[in-house]
């Protein structure tokens, strides 16, 4: 139960009420007073002080003031006129109830219509802003930009006066040269009048050349010396013997591929190198029998003649002999295919795949021939899905190969033919 | 308008006098052909200097610039590098090619320097393989090599006509290196500062005539760059031993412009209006550009 401050004084003026609150030993804070329209409480738990008004007040404009052990109030009447009393005289339970509801109610609203008010301010003070910047940067791209106009404009115009020049200093050059040709007809006359013995200083060439030298033309006039330039001789042929930084790949080199280019060449070393484990049949091959190369071309030889099997068995041998030479299985693969064992087809032109990384210049080749074979196997296999794949990959490799674009093509065909059927 | 039965790849006015105003060009059959354009049927001069495509050329001696004779140098695809008088028939003056049993690179450009007096001149070629050799034609010889780690696409002097100062190369993978020609070591040759302007290629590089330290540089992804070269305080030092040895200065990035999708592989300036410059790219255009304020560089 709160406890009532009843100890208050009042007095009025037509327009306003003074009221007088004493808070003995209280703590007062501005959230402690409540006031609307027609209510005002003060709460300092526990002690309480609410009254209900009279009249109606200007809540926003009246004030309190938190004195020492005091609260003054300054209620700014609605209507101007005396209040009786300050508080409302029969009020049952039930009234003051409904007042306090309505009371607080109305507050409440007036604080969400603030808060309202206030970000609708706000907003419009930060478009406010937006705007002023964004007219600031405008000026000043102008600003550049007019600059940048106008320099070209000049530019332009000195460049047209350029011409201008050019052409005039051309059209000189022309008169120029057309007098001295009358002048050098008339001497030419002269001296043939003449015939004595003092010649004429300066000695005529055969040809009036102009020496012009960068930016002006300096005319030579006829008096002065026209000598003929004087060129050395062509040089004595000679050869010059150069040596070039080694370079394995027939590509330019680019830092950015060194790396790559390094690995491939190391991994090519290596597959040389190695020799897997021995097995006892090797010992009765003969010497060339157990070089992988030789038997890769035998291998080949016997795939351009037909005999599928036997370039299989080779190629077996090559590989047990060094696994790590991806041409062994890239041209099993195609001798696979031959004999339709598409499986193992798959398998080789995948080993070979493998062992092709990194993808440099230098096996794109063979990739290519890898893909379209292992493509092949697949349409044949009737998975064409990985068949277009293969091809596609075989396609990026090398663009300009009209027969993969055309297999390419038929296989899309027909995946789109049995989509449409099924 | 005039065709001729093979592409011509790349040609120079170096090598003539200003009133005769010859052609010289290169073609894709490695052919040198020196083209009188007002009487086009016939070629002036005509060789088959090379076994393949003649890929850069370059002349001296001619324009009024320099002095000595003029001589047009060629190099090519299969390795070699040729220097010819247009007075002399069928026989190169100058012949650079692998030793025997060596196999060949790609030569990418060629450019001439030196040309300050009658008798000096140099001969500097860039390779595929990140090669770049200097030759010295009063000697014979070969005066300086080294290898910038990528395919080397374009080498200028920065002025023919003068002792030689500051030699340009730029390569793929968007790099170039400036040379302070002036001072060789006999084991570290010349000091260079490099840098890496953009991703692409840089196909070709050519000195203002009007200021030798700038520099423009046209890239494969279809932009230009204007450079500034500084030099040190000191150009040269001695090492520990003594002897001379050159010190790189910096390069600074004046402006860049993205003109096209497309590289831009070559690009001149006028040598009369400093500033206007020229420049074709892949995309079939040809670029008359202006470029103001270098004065206040």
């Amino acid at each position: 139960m709160p406890v009532w401050l009843r100890e208050y004084s009042w007095r009025q003026s037509p327009s306003a009420v003074y009221l007088s609150l004493p808070v003995r030993g209280l703590r007062v804070t501005p959230g402690s007073i409540f006031c609307t329209e027609q209510y005002l409480k003060v709460s300092i738990p526990p002690f309480l002080f609410e009254a209900i008004l009279y009249a109606p007040i200007d809540d926003t404009n009246s004030t309190a003031k938190i004195g020492n052990e005091v609260i003054f109030f300054t209620l700014y009447k609605k209507e101007a006129a005396m209040w009786d009393s300050l508080t409302l005289a029969n009020a049952n339970k039930e009234k003051l109830q409904c007042l306090r509801e309505n009371a607080v109610l109305r507050a409440h609203e007036k604080a969400k219509e603030e808060t309202e008010a206030k970000k609708v301010t706000k907003q419009e003070h930060k478009k406010y802003a937006l705007e002023a910047t964004m007219k600031l940067e405008e000026a000043e791209r102008k600003r550049i930009e007019d600059l940048k106009e106008k320099e070209r404009q000049k530019v332009t115009r000195d460049l047209e006066l350029w011409k201008k020049q050019q052409d005039a200093e051309k059209q000189k050059r022309a008169q120029k040269e057309v007098e001295l040709h009358q002048e050098v007809e008339q001497l030419k006359e002269k001296k043939k009048e003449k015939m004595n013995k003092t010649r004429i200083p300066t000695e005529e060439t055969s040809k009036t050349r102009l020496k012009t030298t960068r930016g002006h033309g300096s005319y030579s006039m006829f008096s002065e010396n026209l000598k003929e330039e004087q060129l050395p001789a062509p040089r004595a042929a000679a050869t010059i013997k150069i040596n070039f930084t080694s370079r394995v790949f027939p590509t330019a080199l680019r830092e950015s591929r060194v790396a790559e280019e390094e690995e491939w060449l190391r991994k090519q070393a290596e597959a040389r190198r190695t020799i897997s484990a021995d097995l006892s049949e090797l010992e009765d091959l003969k010497e060339e029998e157990k070089n992988p190369d030789w038997l890769k071309d035998k291998g080949n030889k016997m795939f351009v003649t037909g005999d599928y099997l036997g370039a299989v068995n080779v190629y077996n041998l090559a590989v047990r002999l060094n696994n790590k030479l991806p041409l062994l299985y890239l041209n099993r693969a195609a001798c696979h295919l031959k004999l339709r064992n598409l499986h193992k087809a798959i398998e080789d032109s995948s080993k070979a795949l493998e062992l092709l990384t990194p993808p440099v210049p230098d096996n794109e080749n063979a990739r290519v021939k890898a893909y379209v074979r292992r493509g092949t196997a697949f349409c044949q296999l009737e998975l064409y899905m990985e068949g277009l794949q293969d091809y596609e990959a075989a396609l990026k490799i090398d663009p300009k190969n009209k027969t993969i674009e055309e297999d390419a093509v038929k296989i899309r065909h027909l995946i789109q033919g049995t989509t449409q059927d099924s | 308008k005039i065709e001729k039965p093979k592409s011509i790849k790349c040609g120079t006015f170096g090598a003539t006098s200003l009133q005769q105003r010859y052609l010289a060009t290169g073609d894709f059959g490695g052919n040198l052909n020196i083209w009188n354009l007002e009487a086009p049927e016939i070629p002036v001069y005509s060789v088959k200097g090379h076994k393949e495509i003649i890929n850069s050329i370059d002349g001296v001696g001619g324009l009024g610039i320099g002095e000595g004779a003029p001589e047009i140098v060629t190099g090519s695809r299969d390795g070699t590098v040729k220097v010819w008088d247009p007075r002399q028939k069928e026989t190169p003056v100058a012949n650079m090619e692998p030793v025997q049993g060596e196999s060949k690179r790609d030569c990418w450009t060629v450019a001439f320097g030196n040309a300050y007096n009658q008798e000096e001149r140099v001969v500097c070629a860039g390779y595929d393989n990140g090669d770049i050799k200097l030759f010295d034609l009063k000697t014979m010889s070969l005066r300086w090599e080294t290898n910038i780690k990528n395919g080397v696409c374009s080498v200028e002097f920065d002025r023919k006509d003068v002792n030689m100062n500051k030699l340009v190369a730029t390569s793929l993978e968007g790099k170039f290196h400036v040379f302070d020609m002036r001072t060789q070591h006999p084991t570290k040759g010349f000091a260079s500062v490099s840098e890496k302007a953009q991703k692409s290629t840089i196909w070709q590089v050519r000195p203002l005539p009007q200021n030798r330290d700038i520099f423009m540089t046209s890239g494969g992804a279809g932009s230009l760059h204007l450079w500034k070269y500084e030099y040190p305080a000191q150009r040269s030092k001695k090492d520990s031993e003594g002897a001379e040895m050159g010190v790189a200065g910096s390069v600074s990035l004046l402006q860049n412009v993205t003109l096209s999708t497309q590289p831009i592989s070559s690009l001149d300036w006028s040598p009369d209006k400093k500033g206007l410059c020229v420049c074709g790219a892949f995309d079939q255009t040809v670029r008359v550009l202006i470029v103001t304020k270098l004065n206040k560089v």
